[in-house]
């Protein structure tokens, strides 16, 4: 019975770059298309809740959108946003395919985790303009 | 001084509990052994930690968010569960997809073959103590992940196949960045098998246990590479030759041994394997036909009458069996039957007259996934029958 050569991987292991990464400090190599944080550009979106209907992990709620920022699409005649709640949501994009007018922004970014709720209401916001 | 007395001590069988909190479990599973002094004398399994009314929830839910439901039975064979239900709703609709989608379904219920097979070896590797292994095959397993991750956009949660299609298309540069992986992960799993069938540490701890027959495999119904590796030819792969299985060649994977060994070789030969088609299906990609649908024109309602759907999970042969009422935009019924179901639940017999430390070996070699095989069917074997379970009576420990 032959040994597999252990001494040529020890040397291998010995002068190779560890293979862990140090998370906070350093981001872990990602797709550019990988499915991460998407949220909903208001200057398109019509308030339709097609998405708050079909997500299947019930994370996206129709909000008001606050006073104070304008630039709203005129088809929002309510008013409303979706707020996707990203503790509850999957990550499963179905809100990005089924949108009627492809108001929804994707990204690659994964790291939710702070000390807020995470939830979508800064990023669909600032892609309005703040009025007064 | 002279032994005066002698006290006979009578043989004691020792029941010793193995889970549902182990650290040789990676799943709540309860294996009650009963032990006279090292060798087990009978087991049982004792399942139930882990159900969550999957079953039920798709009842309440649409077909369609039904689907990213039945991804999340199970997280290492998440694509084929999805495969599985997807064809089910296909049969139902009489719609067959493009040939660009059914080889990207494959591609992706292989690439998830070879991770989930690579993590059960590592997993073996941890459970016999030969931790330093372990890291290796989990590190060269992310080579597969990735892989994954570039095809689906997620790294574990596929969610890519849908009906009709695929959820997304592969451009020439992903293409690319995959086959690349697959090639620097080829000599990797040569090696490990290598390992595998010359290391003494893993030939001591493996050969010889768990030893099954053929007859024993066909009596209780085992299925996939534990049926395999005991020389029973079952693939569903090769039998239904379902999405683009008929123009894809591959062999089906085979082993005489029967033990533990021979189950953990099979899972490595059958990596080799999916590697193989993984290359061939990105080498021979048919361009015809669009793979992806538009999601906002899905059907809502789905004709009525019942359909069964089967595929070849790592684990074994899964199956799906849903039902419409044609009216509803929820199914009225949908039964999985996942492999672990089988393999686990009768494999009781499989550890008599083994030593105690061969216990969490022969667990491992059969795959347990304990997520996938919580469905709750009472059979009484005394009065030959059998009933369902409701939640409630579940929830307040009745049962």
């Amino acid at each position: 019975m032959t040994r597999p050569k252990l001494i040529e991987l020890v040397l291998k292991n010995l002068f190779s770059k560890p293979a862990t990464v140090q998370f906070p400090y350093q981001k872990t190599d990602v797709e550019p298309d990988y499915r991460g944080v998407q949220y909903a550009d208001l200057t398109k979106c019509i308030g339709c809740s097609l998405c708050a209907i079909e997500c299947p992990a019930d994370a996206i709620k129709m909000i008001k959108i606050p006073s104070g920022y304008e630039g709203v699409n005129k088809l929002n005649k309510n008013m409303i946003y979706p707020l996707i709640d990203y503790g509850k949501c999957v990550y499963c994009y179905r809100c990005v395919k089924v949108c009627p007018v492809n108001a929804f922004i994707t990204t690659n970014k994964y790291d939710i985790a702070g000390p807020s709720k995470p939830t979508s209401e800064e990023l669909s916001l600032s892609t309005l303009k703040k009025v007064g | 001084m002279a032994i005066t007395k002698i006290v006979e001590v009578p043989l004691v069988i020792a029941e010793i509990p193995i889970g549902p909190q182990h650290p040789a479990l990676h799943e709540p599973l309860l294996l009650k052994v009963y032990a006279d002094g090292e060798e087990v004398v009978k087991v049982e399994v004792n399942t139930g930690y882990n159900h969550r009314g999957i079953e039920k929830l798709c009842e309440k839910n649409t077909y369609i968010k039904d689907l990213f439901i039945i991804g999340r039975v199970c997280g290492i064979c998440n694509a084929v569960h999805t495969d599985c239900y997807v064809r089910a709703l296909e049969y139902l609709l009489g719609l067959e997809p493009s040939p660009r989608a059914k080889y990207l379904r494959v591609l992706t219920m292989e690439l998830e073959r070879i991770h989930s097979h690579m993590l059960v070896n590592a997993t073996m590797a941890e459970v016999i103590g030969f931790d330093s292994l372990f890291m290796q095959i989990m590190l060269d397993r992310e080579k597969a992940m990735k892989a994954k991750e570039i095809l689906t956009g997620n790294r574990v949660m596929a969610d890519y196949i849908i009906v009709g299609g695929v959820r997304r298309d592969i451009d020439d540069a992903k293409k690319e960045k995959i086959k690349d992986l697959l090639l620097k992960l080829r000599p990797r799993v040569e090696y490990y098998k290598k390992v595998f069938e010359e290391d003494e540490t893993i030939v001591k701890r493996l050969v010889d246990v768990g030893r099954l027959k053929p007859v024993d495999v066909t009596l209780h119904s085992l299925v996939g590479p534990v049926a395999r590796a005991s020389g029973v030819r079952t693939d569903a792969r090769a039998e239904d030759k379902y999405d683009a299985y008929s123009e894809i060649p591959f062999n089906v994977v085979t082993r005489k041994e029967g033990d533990s060994w021979a189950r953990m070789m099979v899972r490595w030969d059958e990596v080799l394997e999916s590697i193989n088609i993984s290359l061939y299906i990105l080498d021979h990609l048919p361009s015809d036909g669009n793979a992806v649908p538009d999601e906002k024109r899905l059907p809502r309602i789905f004709p009525a009458g019942d359909s069964y759907a089967r595929v070849e999970a790592p684990r074994g042969e899964l199956t799906y069996y849903v039902m419409s009422d044609g009216r509803s935009t929820n199914p009225y019924r949908v039964k999985i039957r996942t492999p672990s179901f089988n393999n686990i639940i009768n494999s009781a017999f499989m550890y008599i007259g083994h030593s105690l430390a061969d216990v969490p070996v022969i667990l491992t070699s059969l795959d347990p996934c304990i997520s996938c095989m919580e469905r709750v069917t009472v059979v009484d074997l005394k009065n030959n029958t059998r009933y369902r379970v409701t939640v409630r009576e579940l929830a307040s420990g009745k049962v």
